[in-house]
């Protein structure tokens, strides 16, 4: 037998992120959460949204729409709660998310086409998703989003 | 083993209650400790005690106000938090900075029982801006840090240029309206 023992597949998270579908290495998921308040004040830190607030814990909410989609999210009830480690620090953050994921497990294959933030890819009964580095995801985001500064500013 | 500081907790932050002036500009609201404000006047009210600063140093200042033998540099709200530009009709004059910020109007005085620390995520202005995040009434609301209005910096450059330049807005403009 060939079989990997049960504990030892990966799992992932999958969710839809307007019209993408991705997976997340569900290691990095801490909840999913069902919010219907974005809360939202003036800031110069790009990518964040605003903050919703989960069991009197303040999130900052992180549009990815920018580095998956190439366009900013719409606006969510669902938010997906992830760990980041910055150094030996752990931050957590909610991603906005349409409608409910799903916990699968699986063998992630290469990445089905080359992009800067897939490390690899599921195949769900024929569907092949892209499972995201979610670090790269937001250097993505971070670039498209720097990118649009700067063609508004040479518009203006 | 790695520690969580992000996801802000009341548990880790100072419960002891504050009176806060809350105040809006624009569509956001924002509070501030009463305990840093000297006095709150409306715009129409305060005539010729407004001086136009002749040179603006400091895009956010345009004005000086005199207050019982204090001058008080007028931080436009708007500009400061990078608003778009409202109809400011109050003034907060703020006690331990020589300091008046122009806000569109005041909501409430509230008491507020929990400040956290604002998410390590946020990495721009608003980390000189405010002093944490609170929930009032369900909303969260950013409590401002009074000292985050002008920097030591632009503190000094103003001083210097408000004593060689000054000029009462009544007689430039007849109005001493504020904006």
């Amino acid at each position: 037998m060939n079989e990997e023992p049960l504990e030892r597949v990966p799992s992932f998270v999958v969710a839809q992120i307007g019209s993408r579908r991705i997976a997340l290495q569900s290691s990095s998921i801490a909840e999913l959460i069902l919010s219907p308040l974005l809360h939202t004040f003036p800031h110069t830190t790009s990518l964040i949204v605003g903050v919703v607030v989960r069991r009197g814990r303040v999130l900052p909410v992180l549009d990815m729409g920018l580095g998956l989609l190439g366009v900013p999210s719409t606006s969510a009830k669902f938010y997906l709660v992830i760990e980041r480690h910055i150094g030996n620090v752990a931050d957590r953050y909610a991603i906005p998310v349409d409608g409910e994921c799903e916990l699968v497990s699986g063998i992630m294959f290469p990445p089905k086409d080359e992009s800067e933030f897939a490390i690899g890819s599921l195949d769900l009964a024929g569907n092949v998703i892209d499972v995201i580095d979610f670090e790269k995801a937001i250097a993505r985001s971070l670039a498209v989003k720097s990118e649009n500064v700067e063609t508004a500013e040479a518009l203006q | 083993m790695t520690q969580s500081h992000n996801s802000v907790s009341a548990a880790s932050n100072n419960r002891t209650t504050e009176q806060v002036v809350v105040f809006s500009i624009g569509e956001f609201t924002f509070a501030i400790s009463a305990a840093a404000i000297q006095e709150i006047r409306n715009t129409d009210s305060l005539g010729g005690m407004v001086m136009e600063l002749e040179s603006v140093v400091v895009s956010k200042v345009r004005h000086i106000i005199e207050r019982d033998s204090r001058s008080y540099f007028v931080v436009s709200g708007f500009d400061h938090f990078h608003l778009p530009s409202s109809r400011p009709t109050t003034l907060l004059i703020l006690a331990k900075t020589p300091t008046a910020v122009l806000v569109d109007r005041i909501e409430e005085m509230a008491e507020m029982r929990t400040i956290v620390t604002l998410p390590r995520s946020f990495q721009g202005e608003e980390r000189v801006w405010y002093r944490g995040l609170t929930i009032l009434d369900g909303r969260v609301v950013p409590v401002v840090d009074p000292k985050g209005f002008l920097t030591a910096n632009e503190l000094h450059t103003l001083e210097q240029t408000a004593t060689e330049h000054q000029e009462p807005v009544d007689s430039v403009h007849g109005g001493g309206e504020l904006s």
